[in-house]
């Protein structure tokens, strides 16, 4: 059985073979007998041989499918690692730091919550850093600014309007 | 005044707390619940629960006369208002009283007097305490920009403005900009009227890296006072808290007498009862400063319960009943060992601590000597947008600070929460700063070092870890080829359900060997 596993953008090739009910795992070249027992619906105790075959070391990995954004959260130990099978994408904290300086900007809601307030009108110039829509959730409110300078050409809630995450907010192009 | 049954005006964790202390005093308990806490945990412990309405606060936790109506229809001889909702509005202690209820803790007006942050300062002035500077009364909700400048540019940037019915670190910006003045007071308003239905704001100087150090009190009502050893709340994020501990590494043995000394002559001027804490700013050259007093329970009251012994709960209580307080005074300011508490919200620390609510997939608390964990939440329970994203304090206790922080670590390390992101990665890191460890911090440490690390994961995983997590997902699909399915669409299903195929002729083929 041979995947294909993304973390943290970088691809690892994992092949399973299964012997004598254990399983000899490699990965990115690394050949490793492994014994894996499933001890609730997600929490995995691990018993995996050093190379040498002389150490057994053990870990606790939970695994939590995200179906909603097409990965594992897993933890190995207490250290979390957000897993993609089979080079599925994973976006969302990446698409955030790529985001243009120039041209059309969307403001979109990063969680679910209430717009308290819009603080522009169609037609109006912004400058970059300006807020634009204030969102509560959690009891806190969060500002919502501008990437860089434009010109506001859509408002597509209202005030007291409850949203999801992700949805469109505001268009400045 | 005998109290036989209580009930709870509250939620999460802090309900949970409640009913736990009335359940080891033998007296009933009464739950009041939203509806998306149908099934939370405090529902559940309750002997009785009773319905209050709709999600949104001001449709349930907040309504005075929903909850007195459950407790007069459950037969309640007490209310306990827990932390945060109504528990510092005096329209509700005092509709509990009017109702012929106690209410456990102050009493309307104590509650009414310094949930007034303005009042209270003068009330501690009065006491011969030094005050932070700023304004002595509320902003005029009428001011012009121009007034706000002025009153602003005599008190001195950098500033905070704070809601005059703040806490929690709700309804407070700072402002370092005299441009961000209006924008800030703008939004400290609208905060503090959502939370606290009083937009009032005042502004008040922001001291130079100080420390946050406050002294939790319970006073009879025969006239003792009872100050307790000093709690160190100076790591913070964004104005609240998110690790407390006692004793203070900054506060020596005299300032110790100092501050318990002040904060009982507070309590004293205002003829408080019951619990409370008085809190003060620590600046650079060790001189204190009253900020505030809130009358309640406060979150962070169960580490000095660890090094004092002492369940403040339950004295809540007996307070209320009219006890005496019996404490041995000298032996409050005498910590046994040290306490560490980290507040576990749902938020994702890697993503600008962005709230995470969402179901609680898997749960397992840390557990083991020295440790408590004081929770609300299990597994496959919801954390609600709606309300504050805490879901568990965990309490650390050793014989002295090293050893606390070793064991904080070692609870971390057993610390599972699937499901939904918690700052659990933010502790791990934050516990392993040589400046956290050596004691050298103030409140805006935690912001200032975040800011710096520039959105970097705090807990990056090691290769060999992610090694270990790529072959225990690839194990997972094979072994139970349902979870692959549950990630997936379309073709990629398709290609998961051709590759259990293969699978089973693989298992077959091994069983047949």
């Amino acid at each position: 059985m041979r995947f294909e596993v993304e973390i943290g953008g970088r691809v690892r090739q994992v092949n399973l073979q299964r012997a004598n009910g254990r399983f000899t795992a490699t990965v990115d070249g690394r050949e490793r007998r492994v014994d894996a027992v499933r001890v609730d619906a997600h929490i995995w105790s691990l018993l995996v041989e050093h190379e040498s075959g002389r150490s057994i070391f053990s870990y606790e990995v939970s695994i939590i499918p995200e179906p909603a954004a097409d990965r594992f959260a897993a933890h190995v130990g207490p250290v979390p690692v957000t897993v993609c099978l089979d080079g599925r994408r994973r976006w969302g904290r990446k698409a955030q730091s790529g985001q243009p300086t120039v041209g059309p900007q969307r403001v979109v809601a990063p969680m679910s919550g209430k717009v308290v307030r819009i603080l522009v009108q169609i037609g109006e110039a912004v400058h970059a850093r300006q807020p634009i829509v204030v969102i509560e959730a959690m009891k806190m409110e969060n500002e919502l600014r501008a990437t860089h300078d434009g010109t506001v050409a859509e408002i597509r809630v209202r005030d007291g309007q409850s949203v999801d995450a992700g949805a469109l907010l505001v268009v400045m192009v | 005044m005998a109290i036989d049954k209580v009930l709870v005006a509250n939620r999460g964790e802090i309900a949970v707390r409640v009913i736990r202390a009335c359940r080891e005093m033998d007296l009933s308990t009464v739950a009041v619940y939203s509806e998306c806490d149908r099934a939370a945990l405090h529902v559940r412990y309750a002997d009785e629960a009773y319905a209050i309405g709709p999600n949104a606060p001001q449709d349930s936790y907040l309504r005075i006369d929903r909850i007195v109506d459950a407790a007069l229809r459950a037969g309640a001889d007490a209310v306990h208002p827990g932390y945060g909702f109504l528990a510092e509005n005096e329209n509700f202690a005092a509709a509990v009283v009017d109702a012929g209820l106690t209410f456990i803790g102050p009493t309307p007006r104590a509650v009414a007097l310094m949930g007034s942050k303005t009042a209270a300062r003068a009330a501690a002035a009065r006491a011969g305490l030094a005050v932070v500077p700023g304004t002595e009364t509320a902003l005029a909700a009428a001011a012009s920009g121009a007034e706000m400048a002025h009153v602003a540019a005599s008190i001195g940037y950098p500033l905070l403005v704070k809601a005059v019915a703040g806490g929690g670190g709700k309804g407070m910006r700072t402002v370092n900009d005299p441009a961000d003045l209006a924008g800030a007071v703008r939004a400290a308003r609208s905060e503090a009227g959502t939370a606290f239905g009083d937009p009032a704001v005042y502004l008040e100087r922001r001291l130079t890296r100080p420390r946050h150090i406050e002294v939790q009190l319970l006073a009879d009502e025969h006239g003792t006072v009872v100050p307790f050893v000093e709690r160190e709340c100076s790591i913070q994020r964004r104005h609240q808290k998110v690790v407390e501990e006692t004793p203070s590494g900054a506060v020596p043995a005299a300032l110790r007498q100092k501050l318990a000394a002040q904060a009982a002559s507070v309590a004293r001027e205002v003829g408080y009862t019951n619990a409370g804490t008085v809190e003060f700013l620590l600046d650079e050259d060790g001189r204190s400063y009253f900020l505030e007093m809130n009358t309640r329970l406060q979150v962070e009251h169960a580490i000095t319960e660890m090094v004092t012994g002492v369940d403040l709960v339950r004295w809540q209580i007996r307070i209320a009943r009219g006890e005496r307080l019996d404490l041995d005074a000298g032996r409050m300011l005498s910590p046994a060992g040290h306490a560490i508490e980290c507040r576990i919200y749902a938020e994702d620390p890697d993503n600008g601590f962005q709230p995470s609510p969402g179901t609680i997939d898997q749960l397992r608390a840390a557990s083991g000597p020295g440790i408590r964990d004081d929770s609300g939440a299990t597994a496959g329970l919801d954390v609600p947008i709606f309300y504050d994203p805490l879901i568990s304090k965990l309490i650390a206790w050793a014989e002295d600070r090293p050893l606390a922080m070793a064991r904080m670590r070692r609870a971390l390390r057993e610390y599972r929460v699937g499901g939904i992101k918690t700052t659990l990665p933010l502790f791990t890191w934050l516990l392993a700063q040589p400046d956290f460890l050596a004691g050298r911090f103030h409140t805006s440490y935690l912001d200032e070092v975040v800011a710096g690390r520039e959105g970097r994961p705090f807990v990056e995983p090691p290769a060999a870890l992610e090694e270990i997590a790529a072959m225990s997902v690839a194990l997972q699909t094979v072994l139970t080829p349902a979870a692959a399915r549950d990630v997936g669409l379309g073709t990629r299903r398709w290609k998961a359900q051709a590759r259990t195929e293969s699978l089973r002729g693989e298992i077959m083929g091994s069983r047949g060997a």
